[in-house]
């Protein structure tokens, strides 16, 4: 089978791969914020800039990450990047594109799953056998949800919380910025809790209390209910954000890995977020099910 | 008896206390800007999401007191026949019951907390029901233009005084005011006031206006009540979710 749901309406292939949503326009200019358009040399020179760089703050002092952002220099296909050895790149109904890896630590660039898992994601179980929960209308989950379509960045002056809007399925997170004690662990949530600090200039939020049903890409890359995240987001000049993502799950890896991409202002005046509900829910999902894939709820439902 | 009594008491507390405060604004919370500082974990303590109007007790609906202003909704003659059938087949038929949106004013008053944030040029409202989200802004930018439908419409709002007014249009024709059938078609217009009316109390007011379901515009109101939990914050629930994994469930049962 060369491609997941063959024989799928048009529509929804362009739904999916639409460049908006994979981030990536061929022919883009080769910097991003000055730095080079591949996320481990941007992560380099990202983090030697923030070193220097003044950003802009806020009425109350802190740094300013407000507005309208969309990534770069990330895809939703693989973290792991594209190859050309990669069969799908060649579909003829909706080709992967080549990419580098987001992954930035480990240094050979992969996810370092323990074995059980290595078979699960990267295009194995998880993609063969169950429907990707954001196509099944569920939330992109953190952090896919950054790296699918525009987003926003929402400072209310009394610094009690940070908001972050997005235009994937119209859902929002709240990021205590309150030190608020963790939630009890048996509430589990679809984006998890978050609780931000800032550490110098950088936007520092601890995501705990994960369902585990979401991917990181089309490709099932996955984390469980024990994954802990933690995202820093720091501007490198005022229109570019350095954004990393730390990834912790015992039950999964073997160790924490690290994930980068870049968020660019989106600049263009009068711009909004749109309402892209999808709670309405996908039209093709019965039909993507009598192909036999299964809803996807995370790695406890296969009953380990 | 004396436990019922101090309840009693605190009730009455309880709805005095807005009115007084409101006599007294210059005391209301305010953000650095000035603004009336509407921040914080908000949910309605009433019925209005099962039934708007007077309604006597429903298995698994509470018995409420309506929040329409003279209890009547000024159906056209063939809207009201539509309202029946809603009525009659409400189980199925209510979109909310499929795990859409609620849509406006209906996410308000589900019986769910809700969290309002403020910036210069928004006032953002984020919803446990569905993660949903609402942003209303208040730059003086008009809605944009076209023909839209969204499930939370366009909101743009400005000060009054101390009352935050909102209005809102570009609705779809796909959600309902509460469980008891009443609707509107995508021709929708609300205009919502938030007015703060002490510490812990919204006074929340929604005038509907849709001349293609109701023969004039028709008004409803209830407080919005500060959720004063230690800790509290928003959770997640999420019906569309919840409705495929109780699916998944029973087919693996099945297959079993």
């Amino acid at each position: 089978m060369n491609n997941r749901y063959v024989g799928l309406a048009i529509a929804l292939a362009v739904m999916v791969a639409s460049p908006r949503a994979a981030g990536q326009q061929p022919g883009a200019a080769d910097t991003v914020g000055g730095c080079p358009a591949e996320p481990l040399a941007f992560h380099t020179c990202a983090l030697a800039k923030a070193k220097t760089f003044r950003p802009p703050r806020t009425s109350s002092g802190k740094p300013n990450l407000q507005g309208y952002w969309r990534n770069r220099l990330a895809q939703a296909f693989s973290v792991e990047g594209v190859s050309g050895s990669e069969p799908l790149v060649n579909d003829l109904v909706m080709p992967w594109t080549l990419a580098p890896a987001m992954i930035v630590d480990p240094p050979d660039r992969k996810i370092p799953y323990q074995p059980w898992a290595a078979s699960i994601g990267r295009i194995g179980e998880n993609y063969a056998k169950y429907l990707d929960p954001r196509t099944a209308c569920g939330s992109g989950g953190v952090p896919r949800l950054a790296l699918q379509d525009p987003n926003q960045i929402l400072q209310p002056s009394t610094d009690d919380y940070v908001l972050w809007l997005f235009e994937d399925h119209h859902v929002q997170r709240v990021i205590a910025m309150n030190r608020r004690p963790p939630l009890g662990d048996a509430i589990k949530m679809t984006n998890g809790d978050s609780r931000g600090r800032w550490e110098g200039n950088t936007l520092v939020i601890d995501v705990t209390n994960l369902n585990g049903y979401t991917w990181f890409d089309d490709s099932g890359n996955f984390y469980t209910n024990a994954a802990h995240l933690v995202e820093r987001l720091t501007l490198i000049d005022p229109d570019t954000i350095h954004y990393e993502v730390t990834v912790e799950d015992p039950k999964t890896y073997t160790r924490p890995w690290k994930l980068v991409w870049a968020l660019v202002r989106q600049k263009e005046p009068g711009f909004e977020l749109m309402e892209e509900a999808c709670r309405e829910g996908e039209r093709d999902v019965s039909r993507i099910r009598e192909g036999g894939y299964r809803y996807y709820f995370g790695e406890s439902w296969r009953g380990r | 008896m004396r436990h019922g009594f101090m309840c009693a008491i605190a009730a009455a507390v309880l709805v005095a206390a807005p009115i007084a405060a409101a006599a007294q604004g210059s005391a209301l919370p305010r953000t650095a800007d000035g603004r009336p500082n509407l921040q914080g974990i908000w949910q309605v303590l009433n019925t209005a999401a099962w039934d708007i109007q007077d309604h006597q007790a429903r298995l698994g609906v509470p018995a409420g007191q309506g929040v329409v202003e003279g209890n009547e909704l000024p159906y056209r003659p063939e809207a009201l026949v539509k309202k029946r059938q809603n009525f009659d087949n409400r189980a199925t038929a209510d979109p909310e019951s499929k795990g859409y949106l609620p849509g406006l004013p209906r996410i308000m008053y589900m019986p769910f907390p809700f969290q309002i944030f403020q910036t210069r040029d928004h006032v953002a409202v984020a919803f446990e029901y569905d993660r949903g989200v609402r942003t209303i802004y208040t730059n003086g930018t008009p809605h944009p233009e076209g023909s839209i439908n969204w499930w939370m419409g366009d909101s743009r709002g400005r000060w009054e005084g101390n009352t935050l007014v909102v209005d809102v249009v570009h609705f779809t024709d796909q959600t309902w005011f509460d469980r008891a059938g009443n609707f509107h078609s995508d021709g929708l217009h609300l205009v919502e006031r938030f007015t703060l009316a002490g510490p812990d109390h919204i006074n929340y007011e929604v005038t509907v206006e849709d001349p293609a379901v109701f023969i004039g515009p028709w008004k409803m109101s209830m407080p919005l009540y500060r959720r004063k939990e230690r800790n509290v914050r928003l959770l997640e629930y999420d019906p569309g979710l919840l409705m495929d994994e109780e699916q998944a469930e029973r087919e693996r049962k099945k297959t079993k």
